[in-house]
């Protein structure tokens, strides 16, 4: 259903374009935006016709992205997560097809966040139409329910594919483009569409943003309250993906192995509860539970983190003394306890999550990537904190947050990146 | 000079505000006024109290969830506390107010049908309200609660767009806290029920209209209303009966000085015919407990019930030592059994963290750990193990953390900033 132009504002009407997607949203969007006419589509920065100068990862967007004020890698403000269902097995004209498809965005747009970022990942399900399977180097397993709170549906179509951009009519023209929707992107012709070798899954496509303004802009949704602050970044009202709190790029890549350079992804969507954060819990109480109670006490993070710089603020001290704020102070906070997964002081995540209004709610699709799944799965654990002698309400943000999808993913490396067969090392074709 | 509550109309018609308008008019919501004006006590102290009035309330009829059965009840949105923290920063507990009248104050108790033991601990309950199909705003986990009339129960305040009849789907996640007695190797499974009710102006009048004001004389002074009679004189469901306010008998306005408070148990026996019985979350009094009771004091006498026993933040503790080998001990072990509860109605206080100290001659023998356990027997307390106690010893139990539990009004100021409880052992058994 088209947005209606005349009860939202700019910003919040080119966000539910984006959500809305398909042919008239981006020609809606161009109007909006102003930046070009349907005709020539988009006016974005032009990509590269040689694919050797973009990195080998796929996932290596931070040395393209830009940075705030502290150094923070700054995520595009919109996303789109387009989920496909392979038509008939993967075979070497899929394989072809796939990559010009993909070619044409990188010489479309690009690669930073006034064009376009990207990444194609594949499922446990998708690997599974293989002989054999994949290589011991990859940590893949079949999603599964992380808490007894949570009864999610999976991920099992076969891939998902990223798009990141701070333009919202380059999502959804990039989007078009691929599907074979639209003739040209950014004014390069589409030669090559996915839409022979993959469907996509509609009710299954997500969307979502990042940025300043975001909670205050969506009070137009049902279930975002008057009183989220006007500058707060997340619906949750503070900032996030602080440098010195997300693992580096290094960290996450697959080190050994056929699919060296890649990385696996989760992503997660679930409903917030944010009229009882904010207008049940009051800031203090919020502090401790993002945070931690010593967060709240030492007024650290300011009304919505502009504070915390570079860091969550998370010292040793605090992230140990976890359990007993559990029980000497009957609270404690999402980020310390996820805090205790770090090895040697680091983050084993890199978070790449944004706020969602789809399905016209307030929502979250937490989109990480790591070296392996098990490295999410612990670090969840740990934000579980099914250990911890605290009150579920008062257990970080759990009373807030609805998980109700999971998927994993394997992000193979650029090289790979177009069906790859389960273990590229062996000759083995699909079982389909 | 008092704003009492009743069903004030705004719009000069008349009528019994028993049909519902089936358009969401703008006048419509303001036939039957959705919240009831109250008045409330002036500088309470900082302990249990009574307060100006009791709310009245719709009971649904229960249902089964799994081994567990749930009573849902409605009220209109009313102010609540919320609690994250030591209560020592007044920051640490939040007053809730509904931020407008359009909805309910949604409640349900959930007990282990076998048992009967309401549980009073939260392990991540949710609700999903829907509407003719449609959702109808977001999930919410509802606050584990305590009241005076209702004890431990769930409960939130929930805005609804209109009138209509509404479906709660309730989620219970298995019961993480170590459960005891008859209760082990139980509750490990998820449980999900439905319940529906009707929002519409006979409930508004039922539920406004049925708050009852206490005497003067009681309000703000030391003491709790009595538990609200689930069984019998609640109403009970039928959405056609007519709840004035004042047909239900002597339980009501009843105010519990805490030296005659059978009526606790009443509401454990009581089944009325016809009526669903709905068990209150209180604990045993004190003969029901095992083991030698600790004292304030090697001169005191024993006390004979809750409101005796030593108290911190206003709430009692009963505190025993078993003889060796008691079931919940390890081995030959004896077990310090630590119940803390409401002083009056006997609720458990639920999620207190707390740390013990055994002392002889003027020395520290022991610091056990209190565990929160659930015993089929003995309810909700906080025990350990110990290896060594005598007559004598001095045992100091320290309050770490104070309840996390939400609560009602006249529970707001007590159990919060909770000193150190001092007791002696005065024989072992």
């Amino acid at each position: 259903m088209a947005p209606d132009r005349s009860s939202l504002s700019r910003r919040e009407y080119v966000r539910a374009l984006v959500a809305a997607g398909g042919a008239s949203a981006l020609s809606a969007c161009l109007d909006a935006v102003g930046g070009g006419d349907e005709r020539s589509g988009v006016d974005a920065p032009p990509g590269t016709d040689d694919p050797d100068s973009l990195p080998g990862r796929q996932h290596a967007w931070n040395g393209a992205l830009s940075s705030d004020d502290d150094g923070n890698v700054q995520l595009p403000a919109h996303h789109v997560l387009l989920a496909l269902s392979l038509h008939e097995g993967p075979d070497e004209d899929a394989r072809e097809t796939t990559e010009a498809a993909l070619r044409t965005l990188e010489r479309a747009y690009e690669w930073s966040n006034d064009g376009l970022v990207f990444t194609i990942g594949y499922t446990p399900a998708y690997f599974r139409r293989y002989h054999g399977s994949i290589p011991d180097s990859v940590d893949l397993p079949e999603p599964v329910a992380l808490t007894d709170r949570e009864n999610p549906t999976f991920d099992e179509f076969d891939a998902v594919v990223h798009l990141a951009s701070d333009r919202p009519e380059v999502v959804l023209e990039a989007e078009e483009g691929l599907v074979g929707d639209r003739e040209t992107v950014n004014g390069v012709d589409v030669e090559t569409d996915l839409g022979s070798v993959f469907d996509r899954l509609d009710d299954r496509r997500r969307t979502g943003f990042v940025g300043e303004g975001l909670p205050a802009d969506r009070t137009d949704l049902s279930g975002v309250p008057d009183s989220v602050p006007e500058e707060a970044p997340f619906f949750m009202g503070f900032r996030s993906g602080f440098r010195e709190s997300q693992a580096t790029e290094d960290r996450v890549t697959i080190e050994d192995g056929p699919f060296a350079g890649g990385t696996t992804q989760h992503v997660s969507s679930m409903d917030l509860q944010l009229e009882v954060w904010f207008e049940q819990d009051n800031h203090y109480q919020r502090v401790s539970k993002m945070f931690s109670p010593e967060h709240a006490e030492g007024d650290l993070v300011g009304s919505v983190g502009e504070r915390l710089e570079t860091t969550n603020g998370l010292s040793d001290e605090r992230i140990e003394a976890t359990a007993a704020d559990a029980r000497e102070r009957g609270v404690v906070g999402h980020a310390q306890k996820a805090a205790r997964a770090r090895e040697d002081g680091e983050p084993l995540l890199l978070r790449r999550d944004f706020n969602t209004g789809d399905g016209d709610r307030p929502g979250l699709h937490f989109l990480s990537i790591q070296r392996e799944i098990g490295e999410f799965v612990r670090v969840r654990e740990a934000m579980t904190g099914a250990d911890l002698d605290v009150p579920s309400a008062n257990n970080g943000i759990l009373h807030y947050i609805f998980v109700n999808r999971r998927g994993n993913y394997l992000i193979p490396p650029r090289s790979l990146r177009s069906l790859p067969p389960a273990d590229p090392d062996s000759e083995r074709e699909p079982i389909d | 000079m008092l704003a009492l509550a009743g069903c004030q109309r705004t719009d000069g018609e008349s009528g019994d505000g028993s049909e519902p308008d089936p358009e969401d008019g703008d006048d419509s919501d303001d036939d039957v006024m959705a919240v009831p004006e109250v008045v409330e006590v002036e500088d309470p102290p900082d302990a249990v109290y009574v307060p100006t009035h009791r709310e009245a309330m719709r009971m649904l009829e229960p249902i089964a969830a799994g081994d567990l059965r749930l009573a849902p009840m409605l009220s209109y949105p009313h102010p609540f506390w919320v609690i994250a923290g030591g209560g020592g920063s007044d920051d640490e507990v939040q007053r809730v107010d509904p931020d407008d009248g359009r909805g309910v104050h949604m409640m349900f108790t959930l007990w282990d049908d076998e048992s009967g033991v309401v549980l009073p601990i939260d392990d991540g309950t949710q609700l999903r309200i829907s509407r003719d199909g449609e959702q109808v705003g977001q999930p919410r986990s509802p606050w584990p609660m305590i009241s005076q009339e209702m004890g431990f129960h769930f409960g939130d305040n929930v805005s609804l767009p209109e009138d209509g009849t509404y479906s709660v789907e309730v989620t219970i996640p298995p019961v993480s806290t170590r459960k005891t007695g008859d209760l082990a190797g139980r509750l490990e499974e998820g449980v999900t029920a439905t319940f529906e009710f009707v929002y519409d102006d006979e409930f508004r009048h039922e539920v406004v209209g049925g708050v009852e004001y206490l005497d003067e004389e009681d309000w703000g002074r030391r003491g709790a209303l009595a538990p609200m009679d689930h069984g019998g004189g609640m109403e009970d469901g039928d959405h056609g009966d007519d709840m004035g306010g004042d047909e239900h008998g002597d339980g009501h306005g009843h105010v519990d000085d805490g030296h005659h408070d059978d009526h606790a148990d009443d509401s454990h026996h009581d089944d009325h015919e016809g009526h669903h019985h709905v068990p209150y979350s209180a604990l045993p009094d004190v003969e029901a407990y095992p083991g030698t009771l600790l004292l304030e004091s090697r001169a005191d006498d024993r006390p004979e019930e809750t409101a005796d026993l030593p108290r911190s933040g206003d709430a009692a503790f009963l505190s025993t030592v078993t003889e060796p080998g008691f079931r919940l001990a390890d081995g030959d072990e004896r077990y310090l059994l630590v119940s803390p509860r409401t002083p009056y109605n006997r609720v458990p206080l639920a999620d207190m963290s707390m740390t013990v100290t055994i002392e002889r001659d003027g020395e520290v023998v022991a610091e056990p750990t209190l565990e929160q356990i659930l015993d089929s027997e003995y309810g909700l307390h906080y025990g350990a193990s110990i290896a060594d106690v005598r007559a004598d010893d001095t045992v100091t139990i320290t309050i770490e953390s104070p309840p996390q539990v939400a609560r009602h009004r006249g529970y707001e100021t007590a159990f919060l900033e909770m000193e150190p409880v001092e007791l002696t052992v005065p024989e072992v058994q």
